[in-house]
C-alpha cells in the first residue's frame, strides 16, 4: 500500500457554512450519491425518483422512514437445534466421556453454527437489498461495525440476532442509550469477556474496548480508568442456557467498592460509567469523526469533527437530527464529498443487486463477500472494519471484480426484463451511454466510454462483427462488467 | 498428517501462459538485487496477532512466582520443554524445540518498548510502524523496501499472505500485494481475450469528470491486481515438494511463501499472518493449539526450504503486539500485558537464548517488564541480513542482538 497523508480531499472545507442546508439543484447524480451514502445505491428507478426531489425533501425521506417496513423479522434458519448441540458439548466435556464422541459433537455444533450464519448473512443482506428505509439498515450496518461483535466464544445465533435488532430498533436512536445497552447486551459481554470477569480478578477487555473503540478513542482515558470501569462492568454476565440465557446482573461478582473512573468517584455500576464517559467531550469528537468517515469522507477535517459534534451535544446524542442536518448539508453534497469514499464490500454487493433488480442473493454471492472482506457478524476484530483504503488490495478487488463477473453472466440471466437485456440496443453507442449512465452516472471519460463502444461492436476479436440482435446480450452483459470494473464504480 | 498437495493442484488447474517475455521475466534478469550482502536473502515476518502470551510460551518454570500467579493456567514444571533450569518451552512447541535443539532457533526474551501501550491497536501500529514515540504512516518493511531501491516492475518485491494489508508493508514507493488464499487470485473475465484487453484499459480511466483521493490507488490496484494474478502461476507453477505441512491457515501460508522462495521472483518481504492469541479466557486451550500450528507450520516450512536449499537464505522472525498479565484473570485467561518472547529461525541464525528473561519480582503494575527494545531486533535483522544501515529506517541507534553471524 502506498502512503499519502491521508484520504482527505483535495481543496479547502469552507468552515462556516459547511453544515447549512445545500440550497443547490438536485440532479441524477446528486441523487445516486445520496441513495449510495444514505442507502446502498438504489435502482435506477429509485435514482430518477430521487432525482425528482428537492434535496431537503429527499433527505426527509430517507431519515424519517417507514416502521413497518412489511419485510421478514427473522432469519428462516435461527438455529434452533444450536442450544442443544451446545449444551451436549458442554456435557460431553464435563463427564470427561470418549474424545471421539465429543469430536463429533462439536463438529455438528460448528456445522450448525455455519450454516446459521449465512442464513444470517443472507436475510440481512436481502433486507438491505429490499427495504423501504435503506438508512436504517444503513445506520444498522454501521453500528454493527462500531460497536461491533462476532459470532465466537459461544455466542448463540440468537444472542447474535438480538444484538442486531438492538441496532436495528436504535438505528436513528441515542448513542449514549446504544452504549449503555450494551453493557447489558449478552452477545457484547460474551464478545469482550465481560460474562466471565468477577471482581476478584477484573477482565479488562470490555472495559478497555468500550473507552478505545466505541466512544472515546485513545489518549483519552488512562490505564487506570480502565482497571477502575473493568471493576464497575463486574456483575453484567449473562445467565446459562440452562437458566434461559439473557442478561443477568451477578450480585456475587460485582465489586461494590468505590471506584474512581476519569476523575468521578462513587459505587459505579456499568450504567454509571457510561453516563461519566459522554460527559466526555472527546465522546461526541470520536462519534462525529466515525460518522464523516463513514458517510461524508475520511480524515475530516478537525474544525468540521467539531461542528459535527456540537450538533451531536447539541442534541444530547440523538442521532436523527444530526444525520438529518449533516445528510442535507452543503458539505455533504459538495464536489469534495462525491466519489471520495471506497465502497465497501457490502455497498458493492447490495448496491449491484438493486441496479439489476436482483432481490435474491445466493450462496456464490455470500462466499464473494467474504472474499472481498466483510463477512456480516465476522468483522476483523474488535474494531470492526477498517474501511477505506483497507478495502482495496489485490485479493479483495480481484474477489469485487469476479463477483460482477458472476452477477452480470450468471445472475441477470433469469431475468429477461431487466433494463440490462430487456430491449435490443440502438447501436453500441447508444448502448455505451446507457451503461455509463445508468451504472456510473455518468462518471468515465469519453475515451472509455468509446472504448467500451468498441468492445460492444466486437472490435478487436475475430468474432463475430458489430452489435446485433444475435450477440447483444452476452456483449451487454460482458460490457456491463467492464464498466463494473472502472474506476467510478468502485468508489462511493 | 498428510502430505499437502493442494498448492500444485490448484496451479495446475489453471490456465498457464507461456509467458517468457513478461515484465517480471524481464525484471528479474535484469535487475540485479540491490544492497545486499547475500545474493538473494528472504525475511519472512509471522505477526501472532491478538498478543501472545509469553510466559506461557517461553516457560520460566525455575521462577517459583510463575506458579503463584497462575494457579490454573501454569504449565505444570514436568510438561515443560526445558532449556535450562530457568526456562524451556510450551509442550505444544514440541517441533520448534527440535530445530532449537539443532542450532537454528534465536529465542530473544522480554521483546518490548518503553511505555508500552495496552490497546492491541495502537501495540500493533507501533511493531508495524517501529514508532513507539510518533504517529508514523509507513511500515519499518515499507521503508526497507523504499530504501533498497526494489525494481519498480517487479509486482512481487515482497507479498502479505493476508487478508488485511499489513501497516508493516506502507511505502511511499514499493506497492506491496495482498494474497489471502492463492485460489482466488486471479480475474475469471482473463478467460476471454477481449474482455481481459478491455478491462486492462478501462480500469485505467483516470480522465474522470470527478476528482476522488481514492482514484489513483482504485487504478493502480486494479491494474497490479490484474497482472499480477496473470503472472504468479506461470513464475510458481513449476515447483515441487515432499514436505508435509500441517492443513492450517499458517500450514497454507508457508507452503506458498516457500513455493514463492524457491521460484526465485526476486521476493524479499514475506508477511503472515496467524492468531488470534487474544486469550482473554480459557486460554490454555487455545494458545497450545495456535502455538503447535505455528511450530509444525515452521518445522515444514524448512523442511521443504531444505530439500530445494533455500533453507540458508531465508531466515524468519515472529513478533506480537504484547505479552499478557503476569496474574491470570477470573475466566482461565490473561489479560493485555507487556513484553514477549521473539522467535528468530533458520537462516545464519546463533542458535539460543537472547536477552534477559523477565523478572517477576519486580513488575510494572502486574506486567513484566522488557529486557530488549524490538527495535533491536529488527536493527540486527536490516543490518546482518538484509544488508541496509538500519539508523534511517529506525529513526535512531538501537544496539544489536548477536543472534546473526
Amino acid at each position: 500500500m502506498i502512503a499519502t497523508t491521508q484520504y482527505r480531499p483535495a481543496g479547502t472545507l469552507s468552515a462556516s457554512t459547511a453544515l447549512a442546508p445545500y440550497q443547490g439543484q438536485m440532479n441524477a447524480r446528486l441523487a445516486a450519491h445520496l441513495l449510495r451514502r444514505a442507502g446502498f445505491g438504489g435502482s435506477p428507478a429509485d435514482v430518477a425518483r430521487v432525482a425528482a426531489m428537492s434535496p431537503g425533501a429527499a433527505v426527509d425521506s430517507l431519515v424519517h422512514y417507514p416502521k413497518d417496513t412489511g419485510l421478514s423479522g427473522r432469519p428462516d434458519d435461527l438455529g434452533d437445534d444450536y442450544d442443544g448441540l451446545q449444551q451436549k458439548v458442554t456435557e460431553l466435556q464435563r463427564m470427561g466421556s470418549d474424545p471421539a464422541e465429543l469430536k463429533d459433537a462439536r463438529a455438528a455444533l460448528g456445522r450448525s453454527r455455519r450454516k446459521t450464519t449465512a442464513s444470517m448473512q443472507r436475510w440481512w443482506l436481502e433486507r438491505m437489498v429490499r427495504t423501504p428505509a435503506p438508512l436504517q439498515e444503513k445506520m444498522t450496518l454501521f453500528w454493527h461495525g462500531h460497536f461491533t461483535s462476532s459470532m465466537v466464544k459461544g455466542i448463540t445465533p440468537r444472542e447474535m440476532m438480538n444484538q442486531n435488532w438492538l441496532y436495528r430498533s436504535n438505528a436513528l436512536g441515542n448513542v449514549r442509550e446504544i452504549a449503555a445497552a450494551i453493557t447489558e447486551d449478552p452477545a457484547m459481554l460474551k464478545f469482550l469477556d465481560n460474562a466471565r470477569s468477577f471482581k476478584e480478578h477484573p477482565n479488562e477487555n470490555f472495559a478497555r474496548e468500550l473507552m478505545e473503540l466505541f466512544t472515546l478513542g485513545i489518549g483519552n482515558y488512562t490505564e487506570q480508568d480502565v482497571r477502575e470501569a473493568a471493576r464497575a462492568l463486574t456483575g453484567n454476565t449473562v445467565r446459562g442456557a440452562a437458566q434461559g440465557g439473557g442478561y443477568t446482573f451477578a450480585l456475587r461478582r460485582h465489586d461494590f467498592g468505590t471506584k474512581t473512573v476519569l476523575g468521578t468517584s462513587g459505587q459505579l455500576d456499568g450504567k454509571d460509567v457510561v453516563e461519566i464517559i459522554f460527559r466526555q467531550p472527546a465522546a461526541s469528537r470520536f462519534i462525529a469523526a466515525k460518522l464523516l468517515n463513514f458517510f461524508v469522507y475520511n480524515d475530516p477535517e478537525p474544525e468540521l469533527i467539531e461542528g459535527v459534534a456540537a450538533l451531536l451535544r447539541k442534541y444530547d446524542f440523538q442521532t436523527s437530527p444530526v444525520m438529518s442536518q449533516l445528510l442535507r448539508s452543503n458539505v455533504f453534497f459538495s464536489d469534495r464529498a462525491y466519489r471520495a469514499l471506497v465502497k465497501s464490500p457490502v455497498e458493492f454487493v447490495v448496491g449491484a443487486h438493486q441496479l439489476y433488480g436482483l432481490s435474491e442473493v445466493t450462496d456464490e454471492s455470500l462466499a464473494a463477500l467474504g472474499r472481498m472482506g466483510q463477512a456480516l457478524f465476522d468483522p476483523p476484530s474488535v474494531k470492526g472494519w477498517d474501511g477505506g483504503a483497507a478495502w482495496l488490495n489485490s485479493q479483495t478487488v480481484l474477489a469485487r471484480e469476479n463477483f460482477a463477473d458472476y452477477l452480470v453472466t450468471a445472475q441477470t440471466t433469469a431475468q429477461a426484463d431487466s433494463w440490462l437485456v430487456g430491449s435490443v440496443p440502438a447501436g453500441a453507442d447508444a448502448a455505451s451511454t446507457t451503461l455509463v449512465g445508468t451504472i456510473l452516472l455518468g462518471d468515465a471519460s469519453p475515451a472509455s466510454k468509446a472504448h467500451l463502444s468498441s468492445y460492444l461492436n466486437g472490435e478487436g476479436t475475430s468474432a463475430l462483427g458489430v452489435l446485433s440482435v444475435e450477440n447483444y446480450q452476452e456483449r451487454m452483459r460482458g460490457a456491463a462488467y467492464l464498466t463494473m470494473a472502472m474506476p467510478a464504480y468502485q468508489l462511493s | 498428517m498428510k502430505r499437502s498437495r493442494f498448492l500444485l493442484g490448484s496451479v495446475a488447474g489453471l490456465t498457464v501462459a507461456a509467458n517468457t517475455d513478461s515484465l517480471f521475466a524481464r525484471a528479474l534478469a535484469a535487475a540485479p538485487l540491490p544492497g545486499l550482502p547475500g545474493d538473494d536473502r528472504v525475511l519472512v515476518v509471522i505477526n501472532l496477532q491478538g498478543g501472545n502470551d509469553g510466559l506461557n510460551t517461553v516457560v520460566p518454570h525455575g521462577m517459583e512466582q510463575y506458579y503463584r500467579y497462575r494457579p490454573t493456567l501454569a504449565v505444570p514444571r514436568g510438561d515443560v520443554l526445558q532449556i535450562d533450569r530457568n526456562v524451556g518451552l510450551n509442550p505444544a512447541l514440541r517441533s520448534l524445540k527440535g530445530m532449537f535443539d539443532a542450532g537454528k532457533v534465536a529465542i530473544v526474551q522480554g521483546a518490548g518498548y518503553p511505555q508500552p501501550d495496552h490497546s492491541h491497536f495502537r501495540s500493533t501500529e507501533i511493531w508495524q510502524t517501529a514508532a513507539p514515540d510518533r504517529i508514523e504512516r509507513t511500515g519499518w518493511l515499507g521503508r526497507y523496501l523504499d530504501s533498497a531501491g526494489m525494481p519498480e516492475n517487479n509486482l512481487f518485491n515482497a507479498v502479505a499472505l493476508a487478508q488485511v494489508m499489513p501497516e508493516a508493508f506502507v511505502a511511499r514507493k514499493v506497492d506491496v500485494p495482498a494474497i489471502g488464499a492463492f485460489r482466488g487470485y486471479g480475474l475469471s473475465s482473463d478467460k476471454q481475450a477481449s474482455t481481459k484487453a478491455a478491462f486492462a484499459s478501462l480500469v485505467r480511466d483516470e480522465r474522470v469528470p470527478f476528482d476522488s483521493p481514492y482514484l489513483g490507488r482504485v487504478a493502480e490496484i486494479e491494474d497490479h491486481a490484474q497482472r499480477g494474478s496473470q503472472e504468479l502461476p506461470s513464475l510458481i507453477g513449476g515447483y515441487k515438494t515432499t514436505a508435509a505441512y500441517p492443513a492450517t491457515g499458517i500450514g497454507r501460508s508457508l507452503a506458498l511463501a516457500a513455493q514463492m522462495i524457491g521460484s526465485r521472483l526476486g521476493t524479499r518481504v514475506i508477511y503472515v499472518q496467524h492468531g488470534s492469541f487474544d486469550t482473554h479466557a480459557a486460554q490454555r486451550g487455545t494458545q497450545d493449539r495456535l502455538l503447535q500450528e505455528l511450530s509444525d507450520g515452521l518445522k515444514a516450512f524448512y523442511d521443504d526450504l531444505a530439500e530445494h536449499g533455500n533453507d540458508t537464505r531465508t531466515l524468519t522472525m515472529t513478533f506480537s503486539e504484547f505479552g499478557r498479565r503476569v496474574a491470570e484473570n477470573a475466566s482461565r485467561g490473561t489479560d493485555h500485558g507487556e513484553a514477549s518472547p521473539m522467535f528468530v529461525v533458520g537462516g545464519g541464525v546463533r542458535g539460543g537464548l537472547f536477552g534477559a528473561h523477565p523478572s517477576l519480582d519486580e513488575l510494572d503494575n502486574g506486567d513484566v517488564v522488557y529486557t530488549v527494545d524490538f527495535r533491536s531486533v529488527y536493527a540486527t535483522i536490516l543490518e546482518k541480513w538484509m544488508g541496509r544501515p538500519s539508523r534511517e529506517i529506525l529513526a535512531g541507534e538501537f544496539s544489536l542482538v548477536p543472534l546473526l553471524a
